[in-house]
Order: structure tokens, then C-alpha cells, then sequence
């Protein structure tokens, strides 16, 4: 359905010079750098029975900025993915320059020069700025085949000047902000004479004064005829930096804008896939006079992660936990629930005040957590659905003569799938071989088994399909109407805005504010969670 | 406002699901090295004369390897909940040794010098369980350290010339003896092996130990007591290379401080030939004690047909492999993909990295 589009800029063969804006480079050392034309043809790939690619053709070509958009889990990391080689595509193949490429793997991809700036940075942390660089390619001595350090330490030197970083290469890469790593990381993509560079929501960390450098950068490498892909959720900052922007939705490739010819909202309905506000949902507001405090936090720190946490939840409340990546979220959930120890603070739930805390005494006091990262700390990816749905309370587990009675507990796991209609053909199958949503549909039974009073998730959406999403906040407000108290943490503001009561808001380890009601809307949630509020 | 799902009714149990159907496939392992058992055997009973023996000579047989049978018991215990002992081995001689040095040089009466022995091995075990769960200790390298203390250990205690010729009881009941045509250590070895299939498959503790092998910040994540359960199969294997070196006492009639460590990569040879992922989670005991016959009668058989120990060894080597790439077929052919599943468990292992699966 997306087969060749007309561009701005005339096809180009990789060996022409600098394209349109020709001698703006204040640039050293010019490598063979002109970009290069990639295609992706037909690529589709799915996980575990979940389709995240179907089809999907695309082109990035020479000095432009080709940004995706899409919703999360519609597909464009796994798309960025393919393309420098970390997952193999299971059909569709690639095209650089005219060549169809033979399956990537990550090495063949550098060489080839492709090159991805990950979400969230891979550099290798106890190694300096100019080892990082260099990795996989260290620079040898003719003679001797020792690595040659002299030559390191000066190209580094200006490698980095180029991308604009002002540090000392020898700055081991855990000092530097995620901004500067970010930076680092589009060095060593010039260092290996990439001519595809990818960013993957590189923004979503940074502040607006970072990410202007961040761009000042890529429209230098844009001017040098690089080919630049980029994914971002902000539509603001997208439509000012893309010359064309292409929008995937569940999978597929739905819509190509070119600059200038696409507004804000012309965007969203193409993510979306329908107009905005077919999907509302009746807040319950304080009409329940039966309510009553479940969960109270007071004063919660661990340095140097968060601060000073204190709020409560309410029964029948659902509240969301809105913040930046990195902003202490999953940290503050994961000591509420016993997985770290703080360093101050109490804890209550219900009525009891639990001061060690260790996720089996929180379960047992009736607090849940809902991991994010389903694949390590969720699922038992091998094991039948039933011990994976039974895992939370294995001490509670039926008993006959001492022995585990596995057809009560079967019986158990049943009742307990079936509330969150999980679709699977029986009870014995491996966890894996359901999909993304069922596995998440799952892991509400395993809590449901544990009858928690408070149940706290996160990201309880990531990786599951669009149909999925929607059960699963209708399994979320099931689970409030029948009393318990949930806490939604998630970087969808969507989502928080759609289910949620109240919303608190963290920004580098402090709770910042509190909106509820109506007051509840992604812009100002957006405002609030990159520190607008702060003083 | 709030629209109740009905749950949706499932769908005809299709071929797929029922082929990764993980109880079905774990049987079928076990039926395949019941069916290799029974083949072995008939095998040597028709060719080599007097390895069957009327039945008899068949069962006198077993006494040469449930000392191996009893350290992979533990052994399979250890490895389910993801870990390995290395210590096993060396622990089995110093616990013969110290009950023999006990009945002999302090007079002890001998049963309370097996009690003792055994306690001592727990308390080993629990050393172990606690360097491993309280420093994070890698447990190949702690109990690779402790193998060389017990073993020190164990020789420098029973001297230069070991103790021999233990109480007539002693040697009937946990040696030679036999009821009728099943010797006693037969016996003892049966009860154990129920016992440990059934707490693994039907306790609480046993579940603990199979989910934390299977994915171990998982079960952290569940509420599992990871370092309560690891703690318990160290001492659990612990104990059990204590039985294994009363067995061997019994067998000899003599202290043996040089044979406990040559049962170690035999046990562990076991009870990966019986199924138990070397990774963890996955296996069933069943599945270890056929395995102890097929490779014990195996050796037993090569032995009494004249072959050399040498030639005995090779062959456990060759049929060690033939059955793992045979396995692996096996789960193929089921829907898993082993090497994919060994690529997430070394990126689970491998660093902090927290990619999110599909964006």
C-alpha cells in the first residue's frame, strides 16, 4: 500500500556530493559520508503470536529527517530494530543503495553503515567516552597490532567536537547526562562513517534546551546528506523537525505526510485510527461514601532515587503516577512493594503499618505489584498457565494430606483466567505461546488469586495490542468498581487521562502535583511531568 | 458503565497448544528413557551371562551405583532451583569418614555416629545455602571451594590407614543386606527418590524451587522466598551426598575418603540425562531416577561383560550426547525453540538491560 513517494529532494546515487545545502558544514575530517538510501520492503514480524509489523514499506533517504509515529506498540522501535540488525525480520527484506541486503545482524549493520541511537543508551558504562567510541573497531598499531591509544585519544577528541560535546575523553560514560550519551552515541555512529543514523525517542528524556542541541546536531548531519531516521511522541517537536513524517498504526503503515503538508491533528487521527473521543468513560467520582483509605505512604525516600513520597489512595480509586522515564517511578513501586528498602519513610496498608517489607509480606498484607517489564519479571515464559497464574501465592496454595492438591489449584487458576478472559486452549500451555494482551490478561488473574486490596501496575499496556489495551482498562475499572484501590503508573498520558481518578505527578523523585477530575488532560499532564510546575 | 465480560468460551484445544503442553512433553521424556532402560537391559541380559543372574544378580547390580543415585537426588534439587554443587562429592566421603572415625576412635555407637554425620552434612550444606544467598556468591565457585576443604578435610581425618570392618548391623542394613532378592540399599534409595519426587512435584517448597529456577527475578517479583528455597536445596543436597557416603561405607565395609568425588560428574551426568535443564526450572525426578538405572546398569553391564572402566566411561559420554540432541529435537518438534530459549536466558544473566519487547 506505501510504494514509492515523490520527494522533495531529487534521488540521488550514493556517490553524489553534498545534497541541497551545500557548504553550511563547519565539518573536519570528512569521511565518505554522503548518506545513503534505505528501504525496507514488506517487513513484518511478530512476537510470540502478536503481529507488530505487517507489511510495512518504507524509505529513508539521503538528507532527510524521516521521523515515525505511532502509538506505543504500533510498531516503529520494532521497525528501527530490523533495520540495524538486532531482530531478524520474519519476511520482508532491505535495500541500501540500490543492494538488497543479505539478514542483518547488529556488526553487519555498522558495517553497512547503519547505525541505532537506542531508547535508552547501551554505552558501556565503566569505559571512557573514547573507549566507548571505539568499541568493535579499536584502531591498531601497524607493527605490533596493539591498540593504538595515541590515535584514540586524538581522533576521539574530535569526533566529539563535532557532534558538539565538550568533554574530556577520557570521562567514563556513567558521569555523563543521558543528553551527552546521547550525543556520544551519534559520534561513535560518525566514528564507524554510518550513513544511517536511527534515533529512537531520544527526546523523551531530555529537557527542551537539550533537545534543541540534540537537533541543532542532526540538521548538521542532515545538511552532510545523512540519512536520519527518528521516532518521537511529541507531535510539536516532530512536525518542526521531519521532512516527512510516516505513520504506522498496529503494525501497519498507514499514512505519509511531507513537510509542510500536515497539522497536529491530521497526525493524531492517523495514529489513532479514528476521530479522538469515541472512547470515554464515566469517572466515578467521590459518590461512594463507603470509600476508605487503603493505602497510606508517608514520607517514602531512597537517595538518590525519590524523595519525601507521601500520598494514599482510596478504595475504589483508580490513580495514576505520571513521570518521565527515569523520573523514580518504577523505583517508588518497586520499595513500596518491598523489592528495595528505603531509606525512610512508612508504609500502611489497610490497617496495618508494615515496616520491613518484603513482597511476600506485602502480598500478604493485600498489596500488588504489577511489574513493567513483563518478559523478566513477570511471566515464567516456559511453564503451563496454571503455575504461572498460582505464583503470587504459593503459600496459600490448596493442600490435601500436606500435599499440594493440583486439582484445587487447577480449578482455582481457571476461575481466575476466565474472569480476565484470557484466551487459551488449555491450562497446561507454556505462558509463551500466548499472545502479548493474554500474557498480560494473565498476570491480572495471578493477582486476582491473591485478592489484593491494592494493586499497584505498571505500564499494565506495554507490549500488548490495541484490542488488548482496551480489556485491559476494562479489567482495571472492574477491578475498582469491586473496591480495590489501583495505582497506574505509565508514560501513555493518554491512558492515564482515559482511567484515571487522580493523577500524581513525579519529576525527578518528587511527587510535583496532583490533578484530578476534569483537570485531567494529556496537555497539562504533558506539562506538568517534564517539570513545568517545578520551581 | 461498567460492562462485565462474560468469559469468553475457549477455543477447541488446538494441536499446537496440546504439543506445548509442558506436562506432555517432560512425560514423554521420561517414557523415552523407560523404554531405553528396558531395551539396555534385555540387551545385556541376552549377551553378556551373568549380568541378568535370574533376577537377582540384576537387582545385586544396583548396589554399585545408588551411591551415584542418592548425590543426583540432591543434585537434581540443586540444579531445578537454577544452581549447581560441586561440593556433593567430597561432602559424601567426609561424611563416611567422620562417622567411621567417630565409631572407631571415639567409640560412638554407630547409628548415632550416621545421625551425626548427617547433621554434620546439613550444617555443611547450610554453610553453603548462606555464603551463596547472603554474599551472592556464585554457587559454582563456592561450593568449587568448599569440594576442596571437604576433600582436604576428609583425607586428613581418616589417616593413614581408614577405619574398616564396621558392626555386622551396620553393614547388613546399609550395605549388603538384602530382603529377599532386593538389597537393602535398593530400598533405601526407593524411599528416598518417592520422597524427593513428591516434595518437588506436590509441596509448596517444591513449586518455590521450580518457578525461581525457571525465571528467578520472576519469582522474586511473586513473592517467592528465593534465598529460604535456595538455602533448602543446598542443605537438602547436602544431606543427601551424606546418605550417598553412608551407602558407600556400608557398601565397602571400609571408610572410603578417595571415592566421593568420582560420583560427582556421574550424578550430575544423571540428572541431566533424566531431563533437568542444566539452567533450571525444567525436569521432573522421575525422570533422574530412571536415568540412575539406565547409565548405572550401562556401566554395570559394559563392567561384567569385561570391558574396561575406560571404555565404560567413553560410552557414557557418547550416550550422554546422543540424548541431549535427541531431546532437543524432541522439544523442536514440540514448539519450543531451544535456542531461543537459551539466547533469552544468557541476555536475562547478561546485564541490566531493560529493552522493551515491542514498541
Amino acid at each position: 500500500m506505501t510504494m514509492p513517494f515523490i520527494h522533495r529532494v531529487q534521488p540521488k546515487t550514493a556517490a553524489a556530493p553534498e545534497p541541497t545545502a551545500g557548504g553550511s558544514g563547519p565539518l573536519v575530517d570528512p569521511p565518505p559520508a554522503s548518506g545513503a538510501r534505505l528501504v525496507a520492503h514488506g517487513l513484518t514480524k511478530s512476537f510470540s503470536g502478536a503481529t507488530v509489523l505487517d507489511a510495512v514499506s518504507v524509505s529513508f533517504e539521503p538528507g532527510e529527517i524521516h521521523t515515525l509515529l505511532g502509538e506505543n506498540g504500533a510498531g516503529k522501535s520494532t521497525l528501527f530494530k530490523i533495520l540495524s540488525g538486532l531482530y531478524p525480520a520474519d519476511a520482508g527484506w532491505l535495500e541500501l543503495v540500490g543492494d538488497r541486503l543479505p539478514e542483518l545482524t547488529p556488526r553487519l549493520a555498522l558495517e553497512r553503515g547503519i547505525y541505532l541511537v537506542p531508547q535508552e543508551p547501551t554505552l558501556m558504562a565503566h569505559l571512557s567516552a573514547a573507549e566507548n567510541l571505539y568499541t568493535g573497531v579499536l584502531p591498531r598499531r601497524r607493527i605490533s597490532a596493539l591498540v593504538d591509544w595515541g590515535r584514540i585519544r586524538k581522533d576521539a577528541a574530535s569526533s566529539l567536537e563535532r557532534v558538539g560535546l565538550d568533554i574530556d575523553p577520557e570521562t567514563p560514560a556513567r558521569d555523563l547526562s543521558i543528553a551527552q550519551q546521547q550525543l556520544l552515541e551519534c559520534a561513535r555512529a560518525l566514528v564507524h562513517h554510518c550513513r544511517v543514523i536511527l534515533f529512537d525517542e531520544p527526546t523523551s528524556p531530555l529537557t527542551a534546551h537539550e533537545t534543541e542541541i540534540l537537533f541543532g546536531l542532526m540538521r548538521a548531519l542532515q545538511a552532510e546528506g545523512l540519512c536520519l531516521g527518528f521516532i518521537s511522541h511529541r507531535l510539536d517537536e516532530v512536525i518542526e523537525i521531519s521532512d516527512r513524517i510516516s505513520v504506522l498504526r498496529d503494525g501497519r503503515h498507514v499514512a505519509s505526510f511531507d513537510r509542510g503538508t500536515v497539522a497536529r491533528d491530521d497526525l493524531v487521527t492517523a495514529m489513532v485510527g479514528r476521530e479522538i473521543g469515541v472512547r470515554t468513560r464515566t469517572r466515578r467520582t467521590s459518590d461512594l461514601a463507603s470509600r476508605q483509605e487503603v493505602l497510606r505512604v508517608e514520607g517514602l525516600s531512597l537517595a538518590p532515587v525519590f524523595t519525601d513520597i507521601s500520598f494514599h489512595l482510596l478504595s475504589h480509586e483508580v490513580v495514576g503516577m505520571a513521570g518521565l522515564v527515569g523520573s523514580g517511578r518504577t523505583e517508588i513501586a518497586e520499595t513500596l512493594f518491598g523489592l528495595r528498602s528505603a531509606d525512610r519513610g512508612s508504609v500502611r496498608i489497610g490497617e496495618r503499618t508494615l515496616g520491613h517489607r518484603s513482597p511476600r509480606t506485602c502480598i500478604d498484607a493485600g498489596l500488588i505489584y504489577l511489574p513493567e517489564d513483563r518478559g523478566r519479571h513477570g511471566i515464567f515464559a516456559e511453564v503451563d498457565l496454571t503455575r504461572n497464574v498460582t505464583a503470587g501465592i504459593v503459600p496459600r496454595l490448596p493442600r490435601r494430606w500436606g500435599l499440594l492438591n493440583k486439582s484445587e489449584e487447577e480449578r482455582g487458576a481457571s476461575t481466575a483466567v476466565a474472569r480476565t478472559s484470557v484466551k487459551t486452549a488449555s491450562l497446561g500451555a507454556a505462558i509463551n505461546t500466548l499472545s502479548g494482551g493474554n500474557q498480560q490478561r494473565a498476570m491480572f488473574s495471578r493477582w486476582l488469586m491473591a485478592e489484593p486490596q491494592v494493586a499497584i501496575l505498571d505500564e499494565p499496556t506495554r507490549g500488548v495490542d490495541i484490542g488488548a489495551k482496551d480489556d485491559i482498562y476494562d479489567i482495571i475499572s472492574d477491578l475498582a468498581a469491586s473496591g480495590m484501590a489501583c495505582l497506574i503508573i505509565s508514560s501513555d498520558l493518554e491512558e492515564l487521562a482515559l482511567t484515571c481518578d487522580r493523577v500524581l505527578v513525579v519529576y525527578e523523585g518528587r511527587i510535583v502535583g496532583e490533578v484530578g477530575g476534569a483537570e485531567i488532560t494529556t496537555a497539562r499532564l504533558g506539562e506538568l511531568v517534564v517539570g513545568a510546575g517545578v520551581r | 458503565m461498567i460492562d462485565l465480560k462474560l468469559p469468553r468460551p475457549a477455543a477447541p484445544a488446538a494441536t499446537v497448544a496440546r504439543r506445548a503442553d509442558t506436562r506432555r512433553r517432560d512425560r514423554n521424556w521420561v517414557l523415552a528413557l523407560v523404554l531405553l532402560l528396558v531395551l539396555e537391559v534385555l540387551y545385556f541380559s541376552v549377551t553378556v551371562s551373568g549380568f541378568f543372574g535370574n533376577g537377582s544378580g540384576l537387582l545385586a547390580l544396583s548396589e554399585q551405583f545408588l551411591d551415584v543415585g542418592a548425590i543426583a537426588l540432591g543434585e537434581a534439587v540443586v540444579i531445578l532451583a537454577g544452581e549447581i554443587d560441586l561440593s556433593a562429592g567430597t561432602l559424601s566421603s567426609l561424611s563416611g569418614i567422620v562417622m567411621a572415625v567417630l565409631w572407631q576412635q571415639q567409640h560412638v555407637e554407630i547409628w548415632v555416629a550416621v545421625v551425626i554425620a548427617l547433621v554434620l552434612s546439613g550444617v555443611i550444606g547450610a554453610f553453603n545455602g548462606l555464603v551463596i544467598t547472603f554474599f551472592k556468591v556464585d554457587s559454582l565457585l563456592v561450593t568449587l571451594a568448599t569440594q576442596f576443604i571437604l576433600g582436604a578435610v576428609a583425607t586428613a581425618l581418616s589417616g593413614s590407614s581408614p577405619p574398616y570392618g564396621f558392626p555386622g548391623s551396620f553393614v547388613s542394613i546399609a550395605g549388603t543386606g538384602t530382603i529377599g532378592p532386593i538389597p537393602n540399599q535398593l530400598v533405601v534409595f526407593a524411599v528416598l527418590a518417592i520422597g524427593v519426587a513428591v516434595a518437588v512435584s506436590r509441596t509448596r517448597m517444591g513449586r518455590s524451587l521450580a518457578l525461581i529456577g525457571y525465571n528467578r527475578p520472576a519469582g522474586r517479583y511473586s513473592g517467592i522466598r528465593i534465598e529460604r528455597t535456595v538455602l533448602g536445596a543446598f542443605v537438602f543436597s547436602a544431606l543427601m551426598a551424606g546418605v550417598s557416603g553412608i551407602l558407600v561405607s556400608g557398601l565397602y565395609n571400609a571408610a572410603r575418603d578417595d571415592i566421593g568425588n568420582s560420583l560427582l560428574l556421574p550424578a550430575i551426568t544423571v540428572v541431566v540425562l533424566g531431563g533437568v535443564d542444566i539452567f533450571g526450572g525444567r525436569g521432573r525426578i522421575s525422570g533422574v531416577i530412571v536415568a540412575t538405572f539406565v547409565l548405572g546398569f550401562l556401566t554395570q553391564g559394559l563392567l561384567v561383560a569385561g570391558d574396561s572402566s575406560l571404555s565404560a566411561t567413553m560410552v557414557t559420554g557418547i550416550l550422554l550426547i546422543v540424548c541431549l540432541v535427541l531431546k532437543i529435537g524432541l522439544d523442536r518438534r514440540a514448539g519450543l525453540d531451544v535456542r531461543a530459549m537459551l539466547r533469552q536466558r544468557i541476555a536475562r544473566t547478561s546485564g541490566p538491560r531493560r529493552a522493551g519487547e515491542a514498541s
